[in-house]
């Protein structure tokens, strides 16, 4: 008489937790989650087909749409993948290898600032996000102040950097430094202690660290699962060799520690920082280029190669013919596309009401997983 | 180096002092100092190398179509030719420039034109601090040359940087008062 | 019925009733406004500030909109219960001020009934009808889902509700508002003796309004939308009307009955409900303003819950209502009846007093300093 069947639901592509158009297929029974099944693509806007129909330096814009959040980071993987396909890397003056390295870490902290913002407002907590955005609108002052842009960058050229840095940059990034630290503090006594967020996150999304590498989850996700790699320290690329700082490692895997993962990233990102700043006046100014063609034409070959993007892995592979000054194939490997495929594994068990805990932690950007 | 687990104490647990911490929190934000600006009365002035809206000089512009070659998604429309002029005296062959037409609605703004520009200072330029280009005719956003050069009625803000060259003091500045 | 007797019985309390319903509904559309700004503020921006002075005629707005929006209402609701649903909480919801006193006196109450307490208790638990109605007749599997967990939730809460107030009417004596108010004059705030009871009733305040941090039924960002899904316009204004009314009523109760009502009395000394009487129309409207200070600081404080806490998931809420909240009220009711029994009911303030001390005292501590810039050590968080 009581026929107990499972109930397909819809975690549809319009939703307010989402973080884009993201669709969920969950088989719930009850309350409980039996499967929830990712369905992507509605996003999708051929930018691999693009990028071979135009020149390499005309594809910097474009790498800078799949993760929207985190562009700086993007534009970095690509070029740093041509310039291994072309073979300059060690011809890169270190004043342009610094400023990537700023860069990239001042996107690590934004891109985290806004996953804590997001996260916190879809577990219930409204204030964090608002808080998060007031720090994230300096880091985007700076980023306009240097390359005109704020979301999109656009800030790396094959061979160095576009431009110096404006006069008075430096400055302005160290009094952002200084008090940062001090908003960290702020968003941790809203959160970490809070007995609340921690019966949301305790617990919730439990990855173990062989299934996370079985996954292929990178990124705090496979860092908050104890795994300690961090492509920064593992294959370290520009001078994060010689920065010295400290990858933090989870200790359950469960959101918690992803959280903490990410909060203390933030604070390892200041600290390269003011690493930074001595390091890069020390640098003649206005040595920010190889001396490598205006025209792109790597030779013939293949190359991947990887960086640590604020979401885990961001890898590149280009093909390339050696006649033509566009790519052959190049393909983007999205830590986000990988890490949304753990999404039911961790979500078995769950609560329907804990799925968008789950979404949030893995921190997708949907223009990453559907490119 | 492992995240480490805040040990809450005994107090913490039974006078509730982390949900007390985060009251606390929220009273102190509630007397700081609101950093909204009131838009449109009040806004923003952009860095100097902000990325807005193009102007062109045709006086400058040497024909050479390498904007048009850099743009990713091909929206610089130029149309060239080739005319015998008289020079100091001498005839040469000069490149005169026909049309000089930007899709500006579907441009993307990502300056690769400004940086092709091979002329000092350049020909075109974005640095011109205009963000504010709605407009209710999708038509109005196709710039032919003289529209590209002469273009007006946007906001204008002072201090702008009329030939492209190292910019000078950075940093965000208020200014009241709007639209000009 | 002689004119006198009609006066008084009938017509008087009626007058009464209809300023106080007036001045409720007055409050009730201004917390709108309160709302909106204080959570900008709070939230590092401001709230709604271009409609008029400060915003302020967005409390004229909002309702224009409400009355000018299109009512949609779903072909397949049940109309009946489609159109009763949103008016059921309402009723009790605007009954109760007539049992509430404001003031001094009784010119301030329009109903002085001596079972004033269970009256009231018993009024708003029936505003649980409407949200399952609601939830209901909407027809929509989802907002019959929210309407029952949003049921589920309220009926869970009465009960530490109803038993937290125990330890009130055990010290008190009486379910008499009026009389309630007057012990606290004469003796001390009964937030002291009974601060455990006053916690489990805020909580359970909270719980029953459905407000952070127990506001999953209507939170958007869940896949169950709620049982207000449904609903456009007039109807979604009068279930938002309902739930500013019964925080309003529930601030009151939670004044008079742990914090003093209208007095600022302690021991029999101050501005004792006697001593507000005799200074005659100024005492009233002292007494009042008194009140209405009070109510509008809790009504504050859920505000300020709201910016600061997240949300619970709806079996953990149901968890902290039957797990924790009502053994803590029982406890305290033991705890109480001891203290009562040995006749030293004065005692109880020393555990008011400690726990607020403890309190403060480690609010008051300055917090770990600031990290030094490039440490090594393993991280220690500010707590």
């Amino acid at each position: 008489m009581f026929d107990v069947h499972e109930m397909e639901i819809n975690f549809g592509p319009q939703h307010p937790s989402t973080h884009g158009v993201l669709r969920v297929l969950l088989t719930v029974d009850g309350e409980r989650i039996i499967n929830a099944k990712p369905v992507i693509g509605y996003l999708h806007r051929g930018t691999e087909k693009l990028f071979e129909h135009m020149a390499y330096p005309q594809c910097i814009p474009h790498t800078d749409r799949m993760d929207y959040v985190a562009s700086a980071t993007n534009n970095l993987g690509f070029v740093e993948t041509v310039e291994k396909l072309m073979g300059v890397t060690a011809q890169i003056p270190k004043r342009a290898q610094l400023m990537r390295v700023i860069l990239s870490e001042l996107q690590r902290i934004s891109s985290h600032l806004l996953w804590l913002a997001t996260h916190a407002i879809d577990i219930g907590a409204m204030t964090p996000f608002f808080y998060t955005f007031r720090e994230r609108e300096q880091i985007l002052d700076l980023f306009e102040a240097y390359c005109g842009a704020r979301l999109t960058l656009n800030c790396m050229r094959i061979g160095g950097m576009p431009d110096d840095l404006p006069a008075g940059w430096l400055d302005d990034l160290e009094a952002f430094i200084n008090k940062f630290d001090a908003a960290i503090d702020e968003y941790e006594s809203l959160l970490t202690n809070n007995r609340i967020w921690k019966r949301r996150t305790v617990g919730i999304g439990v990855l173990s660290p062989e299934d996370a590498i079985e996954w292929g989850v990178t990124g705090p996700p496979l860092r908050g699962s104890g795994v300690n790699w961090d492509i920064r320290k593992a294959m370290p690329y520009e001078c994060y060799a010689e920065l010295d700082f400290e990858v933090p490692i989870g200790i359950n895997g469960d959101t918690y520690d992803r959280y903490l993962c990410r909060m203390e990233e933030m604070r390892q990102s200041r600290r390269i920082l003011s690493q930074c700043i001595p390091l890069i006046k020390a640098t003649p100014a206005g040595d920010i280029k190889a001396k490598i063609s205006r025209v792109v034409r790597p030779p013939e070959g293949e190359v991947y190669h990887s960086i640590e993007s604020p979401k885990g892995e961001l890898g590149y592979y280009i093909v390339s013919d050696g006649k033509s000054q566009n790519a052959y194939r190049c393909h983007v490997r999205p830590p986000s596309f990988v890490n949304l495929q753990a999404l039911p594994a961790m979500a078995k068990g769950h609560l329907v009401s804990d799925l968008v805990a789950l979404i949030g932690t893995i921190d997708i950007v949907l223009g990453e997983v559907d490119r | 180096m492992q995240v480490e687990h805040p040990k809450p104490r005994w107090a913490d647990r039974f006078l509730l002092l982390d949900l007390f911490e985060g009251l606390k929190t929220t009273v102190r934000e509630l007397f700081q100092p609101k950093v909204t600006i009131r838009y449109p009365e009040e806004r923003l002035e952009p860095a100097d190398r902000f990325r807005g809206m193009f102007k062109f000089s045709y006086d400058r512009c040497i024909a050479c179509k390498l904007c048009a070659q850099a743009c990713p998604i091909d929206i610089i429309y130029i149309d060239v030719h080739d005319e015998q002029r008289e020079v100091d005296g001498k005839m040469k062959k000069l490149k005169v420039l026909d049309r000089y037409d930007i899709d500006v609605k579907r441009c993307m703004f990502c300056a690769l034109c400004e940086e092709a520009c091979p002329t000092k200072p350049k020909s075109i330029w974005l640095t011109t601090k205009t963000y504010e280009l709605a407009s209710y005719d999708r038509n109005d956003l196709y710039f032919n040359m003289q529209e590209l050069e002469y273009w007006d009625d946007r906001p204008k803000y002072t201090g702008l940087p009329e030939e492209e060259g190292a910019p000078q003091v950075e940093g965000q500045k208020l200014i009241a008062g709007g639209h000009e | 019925m002689t004119q006198a007797a009609l006066m008084h019985y009938l017509v008087w309390p009626l007058v009464k009733f209809l300023v106080a319903f007036l001045i409720v509904q007055v409050i009730v559309a201004a917390m709108n406004w309160v709302e909106r700004r204080l959570l900008g503020l709070i939230q590092a921006r401001l709230g709604p500030n271009r409609v008029g002075w400060h915003g302020l005629l967005q409390i004229v707005a909002d309702p224009i909109k409400f009355l000018l929006k299109e009512d949609i209402v779903p072909s397949s609701s049940e109309k009946i219960a489609y159109f009763l649903g949103p008016m059921l909480p309402l009723i009790p919801a605007f009954i109760v001020f007539c049992l509430i006193p404001f003031g001094p006196g009784p010119t301030f109450i329009s109903a002085r009934v001596n079972v004033a307490l269970l009256l009231v208790l018993a009024l708003t638990s029936t505003g649980v009808y409407g949200i399952i109605l609601g939830g209901w007749a909407s027809n929509n599997k989802y907002s019959l889902m929210g309407g029952l967990r949003s049921a589920a939730q309220m009926v869970s809460y009465e009960v530490p509700f109803g038993l937290s107030i125990v330890g009130v009417l055990m010290i008190c004596g009486t379910l008499d508002l009026v009389r309630i108010v007057d012990y606290q004059a004469h003796n001390i705030w009964n937030l002291f003796p009974q601060i455990v009871a006053a916690f489990i009733f805020f909580v359970s305040m909270n719980a029953e309004n459905n407000r952070t941090p127990f506001d999953l039924p209507e939170a958007e960002s869940e896949l169950v939308a709620g049982y207000h899904t449904e609903y456009s316009a007039m109807k979604f204004a009068f279930f938002m009307l309902a739930e500013y009314s019964s925080m309003l009523v529930n601030s009151c109760l939670m004044t008079i009955l742990f914090l003093g009502g209208w007095t600022l009395a302690f021991d029999g000394h101050g501005l004792t409900t006697e001593k507000l009487v005799s200074m005659g129309v100024a005492g009233g409207i002292l007494g009042f303003v008194i009140f209405f200070a009070k109510v509008m600081f809790f009504m504050l404080v859920y505000i300020w819950f709201r910016a600061t806490f997240p949300r619970f998931r709806f079996d953990q809420l149901m968890d902290l209502g039957w797990k924790w909240m009502i053994p803590l009220a029982l406890g305290n009711i033991v705890v109480t009846a001891v203290f009562v029994l040995a006749g030293q009911e004065r005692l109880m303030y020393w555990i008011g007093f400690a726990t607020l001390g403890a309190i403060f005292f480690y609010l008051s501590r300055k917090p770990a300093p600031a990290r030094p810039a490039a440490s090594t050590h393993k991280v220690v968080h500010a707590s």
